[in-house]
């Protein structure tokens, strides 16, 4: 809890722990704006209302979401590398892995909320501009499971490279590669690709049904733990040179 | 002899590159021990393997008993360390990087303006980091190591950017440590003038190698007995220690072309 404590005094003046709030608010008033604007041509669409409101608002607010993550990832840790504190936090008597832990923890609460603000204006949408009776809750709940879910391997990915690069243009290189990579094979059928943590990101965008596919969940699950476990270990045993 | 810090044989390597070679050191209890050598001698590596920063590719140390990397907390919660350059969070005040640290070592809230006190810093303490004089942040870093008093001190190069009063002020600081509170000091230089005048016990390093270790008494005999040229009588510190670092860079010399 402590340590906890000691990393939220940390991000002062960063701009990391509004950044992804910010993103949350920014996708939500465009999810709601796209709506209103569209609103006929959407629901003109061949798929069933919750479809339409889930899986076509989503391509945008999920590349908002991936910036979000990929830059609130650089920060965490440039701020560590920026005046050299990382070879300080070696020195003193915590543990490395659990500086890495809460950063990660941090950024996910972040993130949650995030996909909260951008689901309560979904919600709201829904309930207001969908025809009647076409709105279940169910599904915008599982839908916000599922797209949190498949954003995490990215998240932990961007945690383990940023904690890896003094240098925060590496991260940000890794980042926007990741992300045209993932846009490139994201439509491919190969389910082999579903190792690219940016294509698991971007699989309910390019979906046609807001429905959550298990295999892609448990892909995101397995990856998101790889990464985090790869961290943990890594800020444990490579020592500060 | 009680000493609370000593090395074995250490030694680390990169690749073809040896750069501590066989160090043993003892540092006795509650004295300044000077760690003198020339600029990649390795004083900065042996510092990095006593904090765990850096691995020993062989040779084991221990401080106060203890041993890297089993007792790694244990070891740091007692060692206040300065290492190259200060580490700061530049997004933070002074105040606000110390109280990091405060929180980390688990001190009283009072500790943070004792620290500040204590290198001259109180009146800055509200300033970020960043817009810190390079002097500034060398002091901040000080007061990093400084706080909570701790009992062991390793300080690198601490005088490092800082202008000549500023060198006689931290200079004065570090002598009067052991005499405000119970520690014992470990501080590399490669101004020899500088450690000559706070040191009771001084090592010298040459590309990883120990020469010398024991008081300056010591070594003036030492190099007496090796027949050095410089006139040892009426010899600095920074003679003696030229022209011993002279002597192994020739052997070292003339063992290369054989």
């Amino acid at each position: 809890m402590n340590a906890l404590a000691v990393e939220l005094r940390k991000e002062k003046r960063t701009g990391v722990i509004p950044l992804l709030p910010a993103v949350g608010i920014l996708g939500a008033v465009y999810a709601f704006l796209n709506f209103l604007v569209r609103k006929d041509a959407l629901l003109g669409l061949p798929l069933a209302p919750m479809d339409v409101l889930l899986t076509q608002l989503y391509g945008m607010i999920m590349v908002l979401n991936m910036f979000g993550i990929i830059v609130a990832a650089c920060m965490i840790y440039n701020m560590e590398f920026k005046g050299n504190a990382v070879k300080k936090m070696y020195m003193l008597p915590m543990s490395v892995s659990g500086m890495y832990f809460c950063k990660f923890l941090i950024l996910s609460a972040m993130f949650l909320s995030a996909v909260v603000l951008q689901n309560l204006s979904l919600m709201w949408i829904g309930m207001a501009e969908l025809p009647q009776g076409a709105f279940e809750m169910g599904t915008l709940v599982k839908f916000a499971g599922y797209s949190f879910l498949t954003s995490m391997p990215v998240l932990s990915f961007m945690v383990l490279v940023s904690s890896r690069s003094a240098n925060m243009w590496m991260p940000l290189g890794v980042g926007v590669a990741g992300f045209l990579s993932g846009m490139a094979l994201a439509n491919s059928g190969s389910g082999l690709l579903v190792v690219h943590p940016f294509v698991i990101m971007l699989k309910p965008a390019v979906a046609m049904s807001a429905e959550p596919d298990i295999t892609v969940v448990t892909a995101a699950v397995i990856e998101t733990l790889l990464f985090l476990g790869a961290g943990l270990w890594m800020a444990k045993n490579l020592r500060y040179e | 002899m009680e000493y609370i810090i000593t090395t074995e044989q250490l030694t680390k390597k990169y690749k073809n590159f040896v750069s501590v070679n066989n160090v043993s050191l003892h540092i006795r209890k509650g004295s300044i021990y000077g760690f003198l050598g020339p600029n990649g001698a390795g004083k900065s590596t042996t510092m990095k393997m006593l904090l765990g920063l850096t691995a020993p590719t062989k040779g084991s140390f221990a401080i106060d008993g203890r041993h890297f990397p089993e007792d790694r907390i244990t070891i740091l919660k007692g060692v206040g360390s300065f290492i190259e350059s200060p580490s700061f969070y530049a997004n933070l005040t002074g105040r606000e990087n110390l109280d990091i640290i405060r929180r980390i070592l688990g001190l009283p809230g009072d500790s943070v303006d004792d620290a500040l006190e204590l290198v001259g810093l109180e009146e800055f303490g509200g300033r970020l980091a960043k817009k810190y004089s390079l002097g500034m942040k060398q002091r901040l870093g000080l007061a990093g190591a400084l706080l909570g008093r701790p009992p062991v001190l390793i300080l690198d190069e601490p005088t490092n950017g800082l202008d000549p009063s500023g060198i006689h002020e931290i200079r004065n600081l570090v002598k009067s440590l052991p005499g405000l509170y119970d520690c014992t000091i470990m501080i590399s230089s490669h101004m020899l003038s500088e450690i000559e005048l706070m040191a009771d016990d001084i090592g010298i390093l040459n590309h990883g190698n120990l020469l010398f270790e024991g008081s300056l008494e010591e070594l003036r005999h030492s190099a007496g007995q090796a027949g050095n040229s410089h006139k040892i009588s009426e010899a600095n510190l920074e003679d003696v220690f030229l022209g011993m670092v002279e002597q192994d860079n020739a052997a070292r010399k003339q063992r290369a072309r054989l």
